[in-house]
């Protein structure tokens, strides 16, 4: 409670951005007006402060009346730094924001909105499944950046161990599940990691919201059979037990309780880190899909507050910043997938030097065409997948009635939706 | 000319000096602490979201919050984190009376049971954390020595998750409770309890007359902070097991920061915190009271 009057102090009145209004801003500057765009990313700096340099000296060299002010956040900083800031009447004008940050912010009127900002060729140069991760009653609240696809990441002893062949690897969610029991009955190792969220049922092509938005539609025998499925694995040691946070999944994977894990890039540092024996037996291969055959990605976007005094030159750099050249060679020095559909055509994501990285990068980039932001597409959509998640846990963890436990959430997300 | 001291010229009254004295500590603490809480009231009747525009919504927050499950779950888990309370203070009791003795060495365990307490929340729940998974060292050495059949998930059951995380909270706890204990002991007059045992008490009995009984007032302090402290626990919840399986660890301070720092509701994360000072002001005043009629009586 402390915390939340010492921001809502920091306003001004109880509505601390009333000066600077959803939408209610200048389109920019005045002509030859110098104007400065105040630009955030999160935890870019130092690592990468020579691209971002050659970057903001290339626009401002475009763009001479403006001056980019680049200032770098540590992720857990961001948020918080972002709505004192908007709170205050000094909201940045650019800002680097994960997807459900952004739909967050962007169902509360804050952000501006692409559609209206952007032409139809430049909207056609991302990724549609990405792009329309931010997408809500016809706005589009971000530019998708940079990003990242899951890859099944394989212990290569124990996959081998269990007499499974590592160049043929499981293709579909059904093909994981039967390499798991097997690595279970061969080696003792769970098989692999299963997150207990919401959006596996999406990934299953099983119903979630009815097509309007406006109701519950998971609770059908479709969703109960599956969750029986995933039971039955549980029970017979194919995947842990354990919530599975991404801390805990590095650590089941480095002790090689686990033989396969569904993770992105940064998993092989962590592994290469907490073990590196373990690191020298990974593999990485295409991540199995389910049902639904798209593959979760995980993105950082580019946003740009409604409370901007510079409307047109921030929108202006969100487009250069996350341009198909520049998302290319920001790809090449970050090891990250771009959201740009012309970048992604480069050689570099087809050439595997045959690292782990490289395997990594390959297999990844191949799939950029199946990808999409998980993202229901409703203002409480935060809420939705909590509900849904929690009822699925107690009914994987704590053995609650599968049926009850649905009826349950379905009642509560058809609150949350209003109904 | 003879020169008038300071703090003549500044006020006649020795009160002033202390004002004056005061003055610093108290502006810091209206301006970030008095402030803000007064700040939450009018909040609390806002759907003030830091981003959006701000509405009037009146007690609507206080209606939605006696209707949403997820919060009166919250509630219900931070009273029942009450229970660690007296486990805590009888353990603390212990521990001081033992490191309070002249045995050789004592030294090291007074440091050993304090280094719980220096040691960062984030450290200790993740060494927990790790102790306490499927394939941890708990459960190895449980069923290495036939205490169990089956690996129990201690953070992603629901039966065992909330008492496991009180566990942890306590382990965390006990060393800084053992050390106001500890002084409280020492500022006992050793002669009182050299008169007892000339008298022919024995140890048990100078612990139950004498020390216990002198004790008191650490007792009352240290049971209404912790008290506090159950109510408001955050950390380990927070890193462990961020309120689930389902809402089995979801308390009130959790559900008040998922409200408010997760989905930008502030207004109603302000009524909920409203609630919880509410109610932690009336379990105060009900010790207070129970403390000035004699509380528990040992004697």
């Amino acid at each position: 409670m402390l915390m939340v009057g010492l921001l809502a102090a920091c306003g001004s009145g109880s509505s601390g951005n009333k000066e600077a209004a959803p939408n209610g801003n200048s389109d920019g500057a005045k002509a030859g007006e110098q104007v400065t765009v105040e630009f955030w990313t999160i935890s870019l700096q130092p690592t990468f402060n020579d691209y971002f340099d050659k970057l903001i000296a290339e626009f401002e060299s475009q763009n001479p009346n403006v001056k980019i002010d680049w200032k770098d956040y540590p992720y857990d900083a961001v948020l918080n730094k972002l709505m004192t800031n908007i709170s205050g009447g000094d909201a940045p004008d650019v800002v680097n924001l994960n997807t459900e940050l952004a739909n967050q912010m962007g169902t509360k009127d804050a952000l501006v909105d692409f559609n209206q900002e952007l032409t139809a060729e430049q909207k056609a140069a991302y990724f549609p499944g990405i792009y329309s991760s931010t997408e809500m009653n016809g706005k589009a609240f971000a530019l998708p950046w940079y990003t990242g696809l899951p890859v099944l990441f394989m212990n290569k002893d124990l996959v081998e161990k269990a007499g499974l062949n590592p160049d043929n690897p499981p293709k579909t969610k059904q093909e994981l599940n039967e390499w798991g029991r097997q690595i279970k009955e061969k080696t003792g190792a769970y098989g692999y990691i299963f997150t207990m969220e919401a959006r596996t049922l999406l990934e299953e092509n099983l119903p979630f919201l009815s097509d309007d938005y406006k109701k519950a539609a998971f609770n059908t025998p479709e969703v109960e059979e599956y969750i029986n499925e995933n039971l039955q694995l549980l029970k017979d040691g194919v995947i842990p037990k354990d919530i599975i946070n991404y801390d805990k999944q590095v650590q089941y994977f480095a002790s090689e309780q686990v033989a396969m894990s569904l993770s992105s890039s940064p998993f092989i540092n962590k592994i290469k880190t907490a073990a590196p024996d373990v690191y020298n037996k990974m593999l990485a291969v295409p991540s199995p899909v389910g049902k639904a055959g798209i593959r979760y990605s995980n993105t950082m976007n580019i946003v740009v507050p409604s409370a901007t005094k510079h409307k047109k030159e921030a929108v202006d750099f969100a487009v250069f910043v996350s341009n198909a050249a520049n998302q290319l060679e920001f790809s090449k020095i970050a090891n990250t997938l771009p959201s740009t559909v012309e970048s992604a055509k480069d050689p570099f994501f087809s050439e595997n030097d045959g690292t782990l990285e490289g395997m990594a990068k390959t297999v990844s980039a191949v799939s950029l065409d199946k990808a999409e932001d998980f993202y229901i597409g409703v203002e409480s959509a935060k809420d939705v997948n909590e509900k849904v998640t929690k009822a699925l846990q107690e009914i994987y963890l704590n053995g609650a009635d599968a049926k009850k436990t649905l009826t349950q959430a379905e009642n509560e997300v058809n609150k949350i939706l209003g109904n | 000319m003879k020169r008038t001291p300071f703090f003549t010229r500044f006020g006649k009254s020795e009160a002033s000096v202390a004002w004056f004295f005061m003055a610093p500590g108290l502006i810091l603490l209206a301006l970030f602490v008095f402030w803000p809480i007064i700040y939450s009231v009018p909040l609390a009747l806002t759907n003030y979201s830091v981003i959006g525009k701000t509405e009037f919504v009146g007690f609507d927050n206080f209606v939605k919050a006696l209707q949403d499950r997820s919060y009166i779950t919250s509630l219900v888990n931070s009273l029942l984190y009450v229970i660690v309370v007296p486990f805590i203070q009888i353990f603390s009791i212990l521990m001081a009376i033992l490191v309070n003795s002249n045995v050789k060495g004592i030294k090291i365990f007074r440091t050993a049971y304090y280094i719980p307490v220096v040691t960062s929340m984030v450290a200790v729940a993740l060494i927990w954390g790790w102790l306490l998974n499927q394939n941890g060292v708990i459960n190895y050495v449980l069923s290495s020595v036939g205490l169990m059949k089956e690996r129990i998930t201690w953070l992603s059951n629901k039966d065992t998750a909330l008492w496991t995380l009180m566990f942890i909270t306590m382990w965390k706890g006990l060393g800084y409770y053992m050390m106001i204990y500890l002084a409280g002991l020492q500022s006992i007059p050793k002669d009182l309890v050299e008169a007892a045992m000339i008298d022919g008490a024995n140890r048990m009995q100078t612990i139950r007359k004498i020390t216990i009984p002198l004790l008191k007032p650490y007792v009352f302090f240290c049971t209404l902070i912790s008290l506090m402290a159950a109510i408001r626990v955050f950390d380990e919840v927070f890193i462990l097991t961020m309120g689930g399986p389902g809402d089995a660890t979801l308390t009130s301070s959790l559900y008040i920061y998922k409200q408010g720092f997760q989905q930008f509701n502030f207004g109603y994360s302000s009524a909920l915190g409203l609630i919880v000072s509410v109610m932690i002001a009336v379990l105060s005043i009900v010790i207070f009271r129970f403390n000035r009629k004699g509380g528990v009586n040992p004697y």
